[in-house]
């Protein structure tokens, strides 16, 4: 990679010569580097098929089948239960929803609270979709190049990804509990700026309502 | 509404436009459906209103209110990613992409002709002069007709019926039923890991290699060209201190930025790849890269709040407080993750 940085910074050097070849020089220029342009880029193809791909179909397909193993209607439970205290509601609680319903579907675990804390939820889970891929990709396939592009500049190094993985995960989950008060906070002030204390009070009646009710 | 005396159930039809996906939609309205969706990040969308004032429907701003699934006629995203472009065909609601989105990310099985088209622009939107049958209840009718589990016969009650009553039928019955059990718990375990591996390959095929095909493209033009190094030359100041990083995270979660800038994550994805290769090439050190994931990653889902909050069966009111509290919320916890992951970072 570095020795192919520096060939690059090498190259706009080297045509000086050859252009006084004539017209014809000038096409080889163009056709030497339009090629080069794709052949590096089939190059990274390459490292990105050989060096992510293979272990993360398998690691896919097996966390596919104990999702499906598990069911959503086990985990159900524990998230009803998480969803009662605030430090689990935004720690554990976004956890279970993005490792068992995966993004974007782990957002409608959010029923299970009362509408004051679902934006905060909300909030906690959606910052927990890019620190999960590092062990569990599953959880978020479609955007794992936050994670990926950056380990992916690591591993060039010769550096082993596993302690960075290990810190944005458990960075993450700090982050998404402060994330989760910290909107939670904001939530209740907006409510009270817009005058809908009383529309929330109600909601918050209905809520135990239908949870009394549900028992 | 102005299109009050308009509001007869006229069709529109929706074709796919240029580069688009899909074989085109035909929109009416009904006695519940009334609503046109726009979810595109704030405001009514051309192409929204469009169907609204052909169809007689009423446009809504999804991005600050939340309607009743079974109220829309249409929804209308702007979405280049994976995720937005499957919730509403989920939901069954037709949907319409201002972009040139195809079926992909995690919920691509939903992504049928008969509740998805794209790349539309107000010239794809034409009354319906066809009367054809309207499209609706597409996922109701596509859905295979296998009653749930719990109401086919279990194994064990098709198993007691062979042998009949009595005591030898019992014992019969519990070995078999051992042995048939077993068999369909083989059954159902090589299926589920068949299923996965399906959906795998699925997903590797529609998301996860054209996101590498693109990303070695892009790769590829800035080792070859030089503009890494250059790139370095510019960034490695900013991205390899903590100020640099906070202001950084700052920036991307500005609530006027936040919404575009996260759409499918794709920004923050280039962003997180250049930053590698910068890694890589050595203008970034390695203890600066924890702290980058949470500085390019400040707006991480700020585009998607009233449709995650409607995923969570969210009020409208209850959107029309969140939207804001999440976009204004990031301003503060942004940069405090950056700070805390500079922190966190010492040691790598």
């Amino acid at each position: 990679m570095h020795v192919l940085a520096v060939m690059a910074q090498q190259q706009p050097a080297q045509p000086e010569g050859e252009t006084s070849g004539g017209v014809l020089g000038v096409f080889e220029w163009l056709g030497t580097h339009f090629i080069g342009l794709f052949n590096e880029s089939g190059e990274q193809f390459v490292g990105l098929i050989t060096g992510i791909l293979p272990t993360l179909i398998v690691l896919l397909t097996f966390m596919y089948a104990l999702t499906t193993f598990i069911g959503e209607q086990r985990v159900t439970r524990a998230v009803q239960w998480s969803a009662r205290w605030w430090i689990t509601r935004y720690t554990v609680m976004p956890i279970i929803a993005v490792l068992m319903l995966t993004n974007p579907m782990c957002y409608s675990f959010g029923r299970f609270l009362p509408e004051r804390h679902k934006p905060a939820f909300y909030d906690s889970a959606v910052s927990f979709v890019h620190p999960v891929t590092t062990f569990f990709p599953y959880a978020n396939a479609g955007e794992l190049f936050v994670w990926l592009g950056i380990a992916n500049g690591v591993t060039q190094l010769g550096e082993s990804t596993v302690p960075l993985a290990l810190r944005y995960f458990l960075v993450g989950i700090l982050v998404i509990f402060i994330r989760g008060i910290v909107t939670e906070k904001i939530t209740a002030f907006m409510i009270k700026r817009t005058g809908r204390t009383e529309v929330f009070a109600d909601f918050d009646r209905e809520f135990e309502a239908a949870k009394a009710g549900g028992r | 509404m102005s299109e009050m005396e308009t509001h007869t159930s006229r069709a529109v039809f929706v074709k796919p436009g240029p580069g688009g996906w899909g074989r085109g939609l035909l929109l009416r309205t009904d006695g519940t459906r009334t609503k046109v969706l726009s979810v595109t990040g704030g405001g009514i969308h051309p192409v929204a209103a469009r169907i609204a004032e052909l169809t007689g429907a009423e446009a809504v701003d999804g991005f600050t209110t939340t309607v009743p699934d079974d109220e829309v006629v249409a929804a209308v995203i702007n979405c280049g990613g994976t995720a937005r472009i499957g919730v509403y065909p989920r939901k069954g609601i037709p949907t319409v992409d201002v972009y040139p989105g195809a079926p992909g990310g995690p919920l691509a099985q939903f992504i049928t002709e008969e509740l998805f088209v794209s790349a539309v622009g107000t010239d794809q939107v034409t009354p319906s002069t066809t009367d054809e049958a309207p499209v609706e209840d597409g996922p109701a009718t596509a859905r295979p007709a296998v009653p749930p589990r719990e109401e086919r016969p279990s194994s064990r009650d098709v198993a007691a019926t062979v042998a009949g009553g009595g005591k030898f039928g019992q014992t019969f019955n519990s070995v078999t039923g051992v042995f048939v059990k077993f068999g369909s718990g083989v059954g159902s375990f090589v299926n589920t890991m068949l299923a996965a591996g399906r959906q795998t390959v699925d997903l590797t095929l529609k998301t996860i290699l054209p996101f590498m095909a693109y990303v070695s493209l892009l790769l590829g033009i800035v080792t070859y060209t030089g503009v890494a190094e250059w790139m370095g030359r510019v960034l490695s100041p900013i991205a390899s201190n903590p100020i640099g990083l906070v202001a950084i995270s700052l920036v991307v979660a500005l609530p006027f930025l936040s919404p575009i800038l996260g759409p499918g994550a794709a920004i923050a994805q280039v962003i997180g790849t250049l930053m590698g290769s910068q890694i890589a090439i050595g203008a970034l050190p390695v203890q600066y890269a924890l702290p980058t994931l949470f500085a390019i990653n400040g707006q991480v889902g700020c585009d998607f709040v009233p449709v995650g909050l409607a995923l969570g069966e969210a009020k409208p009111e209850t959107v029309a407080v969140g939207t804001p509290a999440v976009l204004v919320s990031r301003m503060i916890t942004a940069p405090l993750a950056v700070v805390i992951a500079w922190a966190a970072s010492f040691g790598l």
